[in-house]
């Protein structure tokens, strides 16, 4: 019945009727996301520097060379990569935890999960602060809790200790995108089928093995889906580096999003800058085919 | 768990057990989820001169809304009065003179999200409805792209944005904002939509469509109802991320004019003059409403993040 019914569907008028319809959203991301995006690839072949907006010569793959060989750019991808990983895989192993939990019975469940999306509703300017705080090394309360508890004997330098910096950002980063991702994986635990446990269990494997070769095999979609979204958010991640360390110390958190923005606005080189975002905006659509295909094949 | 016990293979150490586990994991994820926000909320009550106690002081000896004060009685534009603190001393509870910017940041931001849910609603349900419903071709290829548009960094717009919005004359003015974060936050808003209007039967379309409906009353009188959680969500989903912008926000604005809270708080934060008492109490002001909308329509968000997921 259905194939009978979609020759009717077919219509050069639904075809009408669809276009009416998307129109304005066409509209709104043509001009606000596809023009920019294609000014600035426009941009990227020109030496556009703001501090002297009338002259600009074209410069063919200049720009990208220059970035593609300037160390500081190099290092910051290397350090964007590192953030990444430790990233991804916290939130993975976080939210693994939550969803096991969450997707239990117990009394104060729900509870739980309602104060599970405090973390991801919050700005991320305040997440900053709020870190920023923690981690201060006078008066903070990383510091006054590990006095206290006497795992340290002298307060520590946190954020400014080039070693730690990328770590405790990292932290930062995700305490805040732990709720998401437990959501995403809780909703792929209650889909596992109940038969196959079941099996599990007339075959006698105990809980663990039943984790190890029910549980884990079946969130593999589940954790497909947050790693590589978590990794696209994590690689374009701006605002903890903007409020808790500005890139420092000494370039210990200089990102590839830090570094496109003092290429842009603090140097005003707007050419090199376009140049880092496109292979920055490259990269990602590249990371994450697999992800739009995925998401677009369930509607 | 009342159940299990009734099962007679059951012994009852191993539920004992169980429930005190569960009761141990579910302290140690609230501990992890709220312990940073309470700690926010409980400096925001001390004063300059408690919140530099070492050790820290976890719970306000002298609670003081002295911070939300300052803030509500500044004179917007001119500043808060510097008048030294109640206890006679000075000793870091320093109130900015810019403490006036954030309750005018606070309804910059109000707007925008507001006009940017509408906006949403607006550009989203039309094309998710001809997305899940209206078979024509290009139909994947829609909302690939749509999709798409998403995956490109903020940070990688910010330049030719910038450049744009300079051209027009829209630096510092609201009107950047509601356009670029409607761009930002539709993509996800089509796609939740999209995925609602898709499970709800084609014959319900069509039955209407014979009937003699158009497509705006099918769409308007029969999907809308239907769609209505999906619609709360998208609308959350769309304010939030408004609410939170920090990015573009920072490209944009420049002035009181159009400044909107993250762009305050995180002047504050830059401030080394700024005790961080005063800092936290501009911060929970900022958390506050989100933070009830993601409590009270917990259901909602969920159901709306996880759009589509059921089905994959």
């Amino acid at each position: 019945m259905a194939a009978a019914v979609s020759g009717r569907y077919r219509l050069p008028h639904e075809e009408r009727a669809a276009l009416g319809l998307l129109a304005p959203l066409a509209l709104v991301l043509m001009a606000v996301t596809l023009f920019p995006i294609l000014y600035s690839l426009w941009i990227s072949f020109y030496g556009l520097n703001l501090r002297r907006p009338n002259r600009m010569p074209f410069v063919g793959f200049d720009n990208y060379l220059s970035v593609l060989t300037n160390p500081q750019f190099l290092e910051s991808v290397g350090r964007t990569a590192i953030f990444s990983v430790i990233s991804v895989i916290a939130v993975s192993i976080l939210a693994l935890l939550a969803a096991l939990l969450l997707n239990q019975e117990f009394p104060g469940r729900r509870i739980l999960s309602a104060c599970l999306l405090i973390p991801w509703a919050i700005p991320s300017v305040v997440n900053g602060l709020m870190w920023k705080w923690i981690y201060d090394a006078n008066y903070g309360a990383l510091n006054g809790a590990l006095l206290q508890l006497g795992f340290i004997d002298a307060a520590m330098v946190w954020l400014g200790d080039a070693n730690k910096t990328l770590g405790l950002i990292a932290n930062a980063f995700v305490w805040k995108e732990v709720p998401l991702a437990s959501v995403l994986l809780l909703v792929n635990l209650k889909a596992i089928p109940a038969d196959l446990y079941a099996a599990a269990r007339v075959d006698g494997a105990p809980a663990w093995r039943r984790f190890l070769h029910v549980t884990l095999p079946a969130l593999r979609p589940g954790f497909m889906l947050v790693a590589v979204y978590e990794a696209m958010m994590a690689v374009r991640h701006f605002d903890l580096f903007f409020l808790l360390t500005e890139g420092g110390p000494g370039g210990a958190s200089d990102v590839v999003a830090w570094r496109i923005y003092v290429e842009t606005f603090r140097n005003l080189s707007f050419g090199t800058g376009a140049a880092m975002s496109y292979i920055l905006a490259v990269a990602t659509l590249l990371m994450s085919y697999g992800l739009i295909r995925a998401l677009a094949q369930r509607v | 768990m009342t159940i299990v016990v009734n099962t007679p293979s059951r012994p009852l150490l191993p539920i004992v057990v169980r429930g005190c586990g569960l009761a141990v994991a579910s302290l140690l994820l609230l501990f992890y989820l709220l312990a940073p926000v309470a700690w926010l909320a409980s400096s925001s009550l001390q004063t300059g001169r408690e919140i530099v106690s070492v050790p820290p002081h976890w719970i306000p000896d002298h609670p003081t809304l002295r911070n939300f004060k300052a803030i509500f009685s500044a004179i917007p534009g001119l500043g808060a009065s510097e008048a030294p603190a109640p206890d006679g001393t000075n000793s870091g509870g320093f109130i900015p003179s810019t403490a006036g910017n954030l309750l005018p940041a606070m309804l910059n931001s109000l707007i925008v999200a507001s006009i940017v849910v509408l906006l949403n609603l607006i550009v989203g349900v039309p094309a998710a409805y001809a997305i899940a419903k209206i078979r024509f071709r290009g139909r994947n290829l829609a909302l690939y792209t749509v999709l798409a548009t998403r995956v490109i960094p903020d940070i990688a717009l910010v330049v030719p944005f910038f450049l744009v919005v300079r051209k027009l004359g829209l630096l510092d003015s609201l009107t950047s904002l509601i356009v670029t974060y409607l761009a930002i936050t539709v993509p996800f808003s089509v796609f939740v939509l999209a995925s609602t209007f898709e499970q709800l039967p084609d014959d319900l379309d069509r039955a209407a469509r014979v009937d003699g409906c158009s497509r705006s009353q099918v769409l308007l009188r029969i999907f809308l109802p239907l769609a209505r959680p999906a619609l709360v969500a998208v609308g959350l989903f769309a304010f939030l991320a408004s609410w939170n912008e920090f990015l573009l926000a920072l490209m944009f604005t420049q002035t009181a004019a159009s400044q909107t809270l993250p762009i305050i708080v995180a002047a504050f934060t830059s401030d080394f003059t700024v005790s961080f008492s005063f800092l936290n109490a501009a911060g929970v002001l900022a958390v506050l409403p989100p933070a009830i909308l993601a409590v009270v329509f917990e259901r909602y968000i969920v159901s709306g993040l996880t759009a589509g997921a059921v089905k994959g």
